[in-house]
């Protein structure tokens, strides 16, 4: 069913990564004791590595994007190629074959959300000034939303931006006014440690409905007054961070969208996020869940003919193969240019409950290897996954959350009777 | 030949539109507590109308030589509207036994009818232990010294088996499981029709003593034939169950925005709402593992085993849980004997332990990816 173009593509996918780089081992072909046996989904590297890590990305993406790979579908004016999200998602399971730097804190939110956002709603010079340099690897952008006060209620957030010099005289609605001035605390903002920029929504108007008093800025990280503060999640590394804002002064051209438009900002955000979480499955976090993997792992601890063990495996596998049929078949749509339905959102909330079974189900395979380091290849390392796992049920949407979305949108199952309370601003 | 999304949607829409018109409720309902367990003015109709039987046979045997995608999209239906008619057994267990075989003999003297609707069949295997699998098989053939063959034992679970005009059986030779066609007026054979969990599909117990068969395919190959064909039957069965869940999916939603309590569409509470999500969840994934087996079969793609016990186990605890749902979301309505949630119920339990339920069929699974 694929067209010439998307053959084309494809070879011409295939002869820039073989010109740069070998295939990838095999990891679900597994041979019991060879290889890497790390099992990380955060990376938990001393600071010296994780500088290393986040070169060997910025590189990565220097070479695809010098190659026409890097921005696949954004516009030919900003360096992108102009194509289809379809041809996006083939060059991403072509690459998945090949022995790549994981370019995963530049991709997953910047490249993957924030971009996006930028060009949807930033003005023309700001579009110019980052977003060739995110494509090319130089700038690494986050996402300032979450506060200790708002999480899944994101329009409830709090940081307080202001704008200054003859904010009153001017009409909010004006293209361009004085400074804003940001005040506030964001917090879980994952890869800001390693961000130049960040898109942050803020409180311009407390006294509006929550939704429509809130303002999105691209925040410059390395503006006086924004201070990146490492929180140590539980794996025991620190991937994500407190981000505080005491009086960061943003010039108005830096506002992306209307003021008090920034839910509209953010939903381009967060409808870029849920395209792009769940579509994981390679490296370890794809291993974890290969039949051929878990069965090479069942072998290796002697516990391949547990009836209680192979029947909750295969219970296991039902489900991670099915989720496989569901993507592929999302896949399939979009290629022949139908949009998906809930796939993506049932996908989602999948992955987050096939790795955490998984990661349970070895565990019990395990037994005391995971409770101690044996020094045996390939068990005590599963403790990186499975103290992972939690995260995957909160972040991009909690599964709750996820679950009324998929009730209220595709079933039409009526939302809770909205309290006073809940539209108003909580101070 | 294969049908594009175009066709499948046109395809989905006219057996909707006929079940929709000659299998209501009322209908199944009739059917439920009547002998036969169908209505064949209807099953003429599915046939002359809309060439049911015949779609996923080949041209050279008198059908229109579609696959299982197209089966697919049919069973769905009428595991949707709970079809009362002798679809199954003929066209997926039957007829791909005969296919399966390679018999062409056979196929050439038996298909056409099949794929006009003239003749039905089944295939009857399990014994009293209910198990699917040949191994286990006791009934035995003899050849009867003129070139034919006889078979004595006892079937059960035999679907349709008191109704259909020809019955595959498998039955033990010297040479192993043998696959043999047996017809309704042969000497020697008593059906006697069994009480059923879900009355919407008949069995029988069927007694074969001394009764004159004809050997279909090789002698032995019944168990490489059974392999196929419950591969097949199975991805068949998990459009029918895609399909019940589906109907319960949406009944639940349906009920949910309109049944008020505390002032509020039940759907409103979380704990509702909830479970129509999780039950949607489900859902999807049982229609993208039935419809992605039926793709890999038609395809012909060696991945099409793993998928097959893939959709079956998918579609069976999606249906299950769904049913079960159903009634949950509908209160004390839902245990109502008016109330269709417990037709659903009773065809999930029986759909999910037809070929031997979660004990068999993980083992499959786990056989198939050779772990
Ligand atoms: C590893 C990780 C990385 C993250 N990275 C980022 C990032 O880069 N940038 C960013 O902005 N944020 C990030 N987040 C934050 C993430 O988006 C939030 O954690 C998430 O939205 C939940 O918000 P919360 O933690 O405040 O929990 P809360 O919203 O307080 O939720 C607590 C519990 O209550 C439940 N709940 C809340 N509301 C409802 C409701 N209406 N119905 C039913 N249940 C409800 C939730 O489901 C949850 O179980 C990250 C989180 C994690 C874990
Ligand atoms: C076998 C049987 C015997 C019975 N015998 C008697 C009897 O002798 N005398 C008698 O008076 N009654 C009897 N009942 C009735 C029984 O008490 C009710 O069926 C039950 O209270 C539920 O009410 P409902 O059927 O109207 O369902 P609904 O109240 O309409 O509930 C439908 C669904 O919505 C859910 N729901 C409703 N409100 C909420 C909420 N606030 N939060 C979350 N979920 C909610 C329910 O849990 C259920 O899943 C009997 C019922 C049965 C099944």
């Amino acid at each position: 069913m694929e067209s010439d173009d998307m053959r084309d593509f494809a070879t011409e996918a295939r002869r820039f990564l073989d010109a740069h780089v070998a295939k990838a081992p095999d990891r679900t072909a597994v041979t019991w004791g060879e290889g890497d046996d790390s099992m990380a989904y955060f990376s938990s590297l001393p600071p010296e590595e994780e500088r290393e890590f986040v070169q060997r990305a910025r590189e990565w993406q220097r070479i695809r994007h010098e190659n026409g790979f890097g921005w696949i579908t954004g516009p030919v004016e900003y360096g992108g190629r102009g194509l289809t999200p379809v041809h996006d998602l083939l060059y991403d399971a072509i690459e998945s074959e090949y022995d790549v730097a994981d370019t995963g804190v530049l991709s997953v939110i910047g490249l993957g959300m924030i971009g996006p956002t930028i060009l949807a709603h930033a003005q023309p010079h700001i579009r110019d000034r980052w977003l060739p340099a995110m494509y090319r690897g130089d700038a690494i952008a986050c996402q300032l939303f979450s506060e200790p006060g708002a999480g899944s209620d994101l329009a409830s957030v709090a940081t307080r931006a202001v704008r200054e010099d003859g904010g009153p005289s001017r009409s909010s609605e004006a293209e361009s006014g004085g400074d804003w001035v940001l005040n506030g605390q964001k917090v879980w903002t994952s890869v800001a440690q390693h961000s130049q920029i960040g898109l942050a929504l803020t409180r311009t108007n407390p006294d509006a409905p929550k939704h429509r008093g809130i303002t999105a800025f691209l925040v410059p990280m390395d503006a006086p007054g924004v201070e990146v503060r490492p929180l140590r999640q539980m794996t025991g590394g620190a991937d994500f961070n407190e981000v505080f804002l005491t009086d960061v002064r943003i010039p108005d051209d830096h506002r992306l969208g209307e003021v008090d438009g920034g839910w509209t900002v953010a939903l381009t955000t967060l409808m870029n996020e849920r395209a792009t979480v769940g579509s994981e499955g390679v490296g370890p976090v794809g291993a974890a869940l290969s039949p051929d993997h878990l069965s090479a792992l069942m072998r290796a601890t002697w516990t391949w003919d547990d009836r209680a063990l192979r029947a909750r495996l295969a219970e296991l596998l039902v489900d991670v193969l099915a989720t496989e049929h569901l993507n592929a078949r999302a896949l399939r749509k979009l290629r022949g240019g139908v949009a998906p339905g809930p796939e993506m959102s049932v996908s989602k909330l999948m992955y987050g409950q096939n790795l955490t079974r998984a990661a349970h189900f070895v565990s019990d395979v395990l037994g005391p290897r995971i409770i101690a380091d044996t020094g045996q290849w390939g068990t005590y390392a599963w403790t990186e996954l499975l103290l992972a796992t939690p995260a995957l049920r909160i972040l991009g949407g909690t599964e709750e959350i996820m679950k009324n979305i998929l009730a209220e949108r595709v079933l039409g199952l009526p939302k809770e009777p909205v309290t006073a309370a809940a539209k108003e601003v909580r101070s | 030949m294969t049908a594009d999304e175009s066709e499948l949607r046109e395809l989905r829409a006219s057996v909707r539109e006929f079940l929709e018109a000659k299998s209501p409720e009322e209908a199944v309902r009739k059917l439920m507590e009547s002998e036969p367990r169908f209505d064949p003015a209807v099953w003429s109709q599915a046939a002359d109308q809309l060439r049911l039987p015949g779609l996923a046979i080949p041209e050279e045997y008198g059908g229109d030589g579609f696959g299982l995608v197209e089966l697919g999209v049919v069973l769905e239906e009428m595991g949707r509207a709970l079809f009362c008619a002798p679809f199954f057994a003929t066209v997926l267990l039957a007829a791909q036994a005969l296919l399966a075989s390679g018999d062409r003999d056979a196929c050439a003297r038996f298909l056409p009818g099949i794929a006009s609707g003239r003749t039905t069949a089944t295939l009857a295997v399990a014994e009293d232990h209910g198990s699917w699998d040949p191994a286990m098989v006791s009934a035995r053939a003899v050849p009867d010294g003129d070139g034919g063959w006889t078979v004595r034992g006892r079937k059960c679970f035999v679907i349709d088996g008191t109704t259909a005009d020809l019955i595959l059986v498998v039955a033990r030779t010297v040479a192993g499981p043998t696959l043999f066609v047996v017809e309704r007026d042969a000497t020697g054979l008593a059906a006697e029709p069994m009480e059923t969990l879900d009355a919407t599909r008949a069995m029988a117990r069927l007694t074969f003593d001394a009764v004159p068969a004809t050997l279909v395919g090789a002698e032995g190959a019944g168990g490489r034939i059974m392999a196929k064909v419950l591969d097949i039957a199975s991805v068949g069965l998990a459009a029918e169950q895609a399909g019940g869940a589906r109907r319960c999916l949406e009944t639940s939603a349906d009920y949910a925005r309109v049944r008020h309590q505390f002032g509020r569409p039940i759907g409103s509470f979380q704990a509702v709402k909830h479970k129509c999500a999780d039950m949607l969840v489900q859902v999807e994934l049982a229609e993208a593992s039935s419809r992605e087996a039926a793709r890999l079969a038609d395809e012909g793609s060696p991945d099409f085993p793993v998928a097959a016990a893939v959709a079956h186990a998918c579609c069976s605890r999606a249906y299950m849980t769904a049913a079960m749902e159903n009634i949950q979301v509908h209160g004390g309505i839902g245990f109502t004997w008016e109330h269709p949630a417990h037709l659903y119920f009773r065809r999930a339990k029986s759909s999910q332990l037809l070929f031997g339920g979660p004990a068999v069929y993980h083992e499959r699974l786990l056989d198939r990816l050779g772990i």
